[in-house]
């Protein structure tokens, strides 16, 4: 087990992912972490694992290409406010940001 | 609504049924069942019958798992984080529906955004397998399973990012198939790992698959990985020849001697799976066992968690509550984004998200991002070599049948067998891959899968038809057996 990942870190992760964790919510993380960090560091016993060049994308032989920079319509703004418990004429409320308490 | 799509076209054609009496029967099944197997986040009672074309799917109820966006419908993910949320939009593949005149009568029950395998954290409880209500349906396209298995429709919607069309069609008795990555369109599918999550279908028969599918898939501007399908046609393409076939299994997973202690139930899944084999090469076709290095093999459960929280990590972090969602409580923006967060996810989530974020911290990238990365692509280069040579491969899912609701934890444990998770290679290279029913286990169904190269979803499917035609579990309906 990698031992910098402690219980003081995974609750500093939870609160920078804006996430509160009960006890025993931190320790099933702890608990399975365990078993990942197990788990992968058999892998770096794989011969010239570091050669490897990491698969980030499903299809090796797709082509991506850049579409035209062409305007589209937007959406009407009734429905980008519809899903929002709190607005106010054409905007979505929230608390004061600048100089408020953040 | 027991029998194929061609059946109720053809019914409907003849005048023997309309429209509006299939989705009456299909919203009737939808609330007897919902009370015993919770399988539905929303039953769409106001549903309207459409007129029949030539399209196989006019007129046809059908179902859609509830993380694909529906307009001016409910779409939670399953989850309070968006319990309440009405899209303004269709979901590309569920617009491609209902532009051929497909009828969706209900929203079904997920994983919390797809994020499980058990059917077991949806916000609205735990759906039952239909064979046995004290056994899990495995997840995450749970709901779907458990209705296209009990006969509700022909056909529901699924999503799949480890294995989760082709792990409940398993444990329903039912068809899943998740066509090569891009095939159909992600855009308006609530995201969960973007590298590995596809679009795909729960059937009764592979026949059914291809139609839909065929009606799903297209190049989508809105999603930049989809791409140009139109000179494929699934359907057309199936013939049931399979002379000359190439399938292989692996030995590592088939072999009974891999196992300490196999439980019955793993002994007659793995006995069942070697006897269709037998029955498999009698139409012509020539099978054989090959072997994978065993540690890439132990490696892929964690490498499969690694790279999806990761990615999960980054797609979820717009879950906040104040565009969408419900509102958190607090005294400014960042108090009501967490407590919006805290209440709004499962522990599960919240577990995974957590564990993404350590993995993608500079210090901690190459040791367990990268390195998961890099055994992906290990792994996917040995499915890779198997497909110049073979077909595809064929494997039995899971351990057995649909584990014990009472004994089920969604949580990646020490003995988790590669057995289990082994569908996941088919996300990691983005391969078409299909379950089909192969037998009964403990009067419970179990299923085998075949996975091939990508762009060959036709060559696939029409393996998976010959085979399901050599078998007797085509068309089954689940029936209660406890």
């Amino acid at each position: 087990m990698n031992n910098k990942f402690t219980k003081e870190l995974v609750d500093d992760l939870a609160s920078k992912l804006l996430i509160g964790l009960s006890f025993e919510e931190n320790k099933m993380v702890l608990d399975e972490f365990a078993i990942i960090d197990e788990n992968l560091s058999k892998v770096e016993n794989i011969p010239n694992i570091e050669t490897i060049e990491p698969m980030t994308h499903t299809l090796d032989d797709f082509i991506f290409t850049l579409r035209e920079d062409e305007a589209t319509s937007s959406i009407d703004i009734k429905d980008a406010l519809r899903n929002s418990d709190a607005t106010e004429g054409r905007e979505i409320e929230v608390p004061i940001v600048v100089g408020g308490d953040n | 609504m027991n029998k194929s799509i061609k059946e109720l076209h053809d019914s409907l054609k003849k005048g023997e049924v309309t429209s509006e009496d299939l989705i009456k029967e299909a919203l009737e099944k939808s609330h007897d069942i919902n009370a015993k197997y919770n399988a539905f986040v929303t039953i769409i009672d106001d549903a309207k019958p459409t007129s029949l074309t030539d399209n196989l799917l006019s007129g046809i109820p059908f179902g859609i798992k509830d993380n694909y966006s529906t307009k001016d419908i409910l779409t939670t993910g399953s989850s309070n984080a968006l319990k309440d949320y009405v899209p303004f939009f269709n979901a590309t593949a569920v617009q491609k529906l209902l532009d051929a005149g497909a009828v969706p009568v209900n929203k079904t029950v997920l994983d919390e955004f797809g994020m499980g395998g058990t059917g077991t954290t949806g916000h609205t409880g735990i759906v039952k397998n239909p064979w046995d209500p004290k056994r899990m349906t495995a997840g995450s396209s749970a709901g779907s399973a458990c209705a296209v298995a009990l006969g509700v429709y022909p056909y529901a919607l699924g999503s799949d990012t480890g294995d989760s069309i082709r792990k409940p069609a398993a444990y329903c008795g039912i068809v899943g198939y998740k066509p090569t990555y891009g095939m159909i369109s992600r855009y308006g599918l609530f995201p969960f790992a973007s590298s590995l999550d596809h679009c795909g279908v729960l059937t009764r028969n592979v026949l059914d698959a291809a139609i839909v599918v065929d009606t799903m898939k297209g190049i989508d501007k809105n999603d930049m990985t989809s791409w140009d399908s139109k000179d494929i046609n699934l359907y057309k393409s199936i013939n049931g020849e399979v002379k000359g076939k190439k399938l292989c299994y692996i030995k590592e997973l088939c072999d009974l001697n891999n196992y300490e202690n196999p439980t019955e139930e793993l002994k007659s899944h793995l006995n069942n799976f070697m006897d269709k084999l037998e029955i498999f090469k009698k139409l012509g076709i020539e099978i054989d066992c090959v072997s994978i290095p065993k540690n890439l093999l132990d490696a892929l459960p964690s490498v499969y968690v690694a790279i999806s929280c990761a990615e999960a990590t980054s797609n979820l972090s717009n879950l906040t509550g104040i565009i969408f969602g419900p509102r958190g409580n607090g005294k400014n923006v960042t108090e009501m984004m967490m407590d919006h967060r805290t209440k709004g996810f499962s522990p599960l989530i919240k577990r995974r998200l957590v564990i993404g974020s350590y993995i993608l911290q500079k210090e901690q990238q190459e040791r367990y991002f990268k390195n998961a990365q890099r055994v992906r692509r290990l792994l996917v280069d040995a499915w890779k070599k198997l497909y110049e040579k073979y077909d595809a491969v064929i494997l039995p899912v899971g351990s057995g049948p649909a584990k014990h609701l009472d004994g089920s934890k969604d949580i990646l444990t020490k003995d988790t067998a590669p057995l289990e998770e082994h569908l996941q290679i088919g996300n990691f290279g983005g391969f078409p891959s299909i379950t089909i029913p192969d037998g009964f286990v403990n009067n419970l169904p179990v299923g085998l899968n075949i996975t091939g190269n990508c762009y060959d979803d036709a060559n696939i499917l029409n393996i998976a038809y010959a085979l399901e035609n050599a078998m007797e579990y085509k068309n089954q309906i689940a029936k209660e057996v406890r």
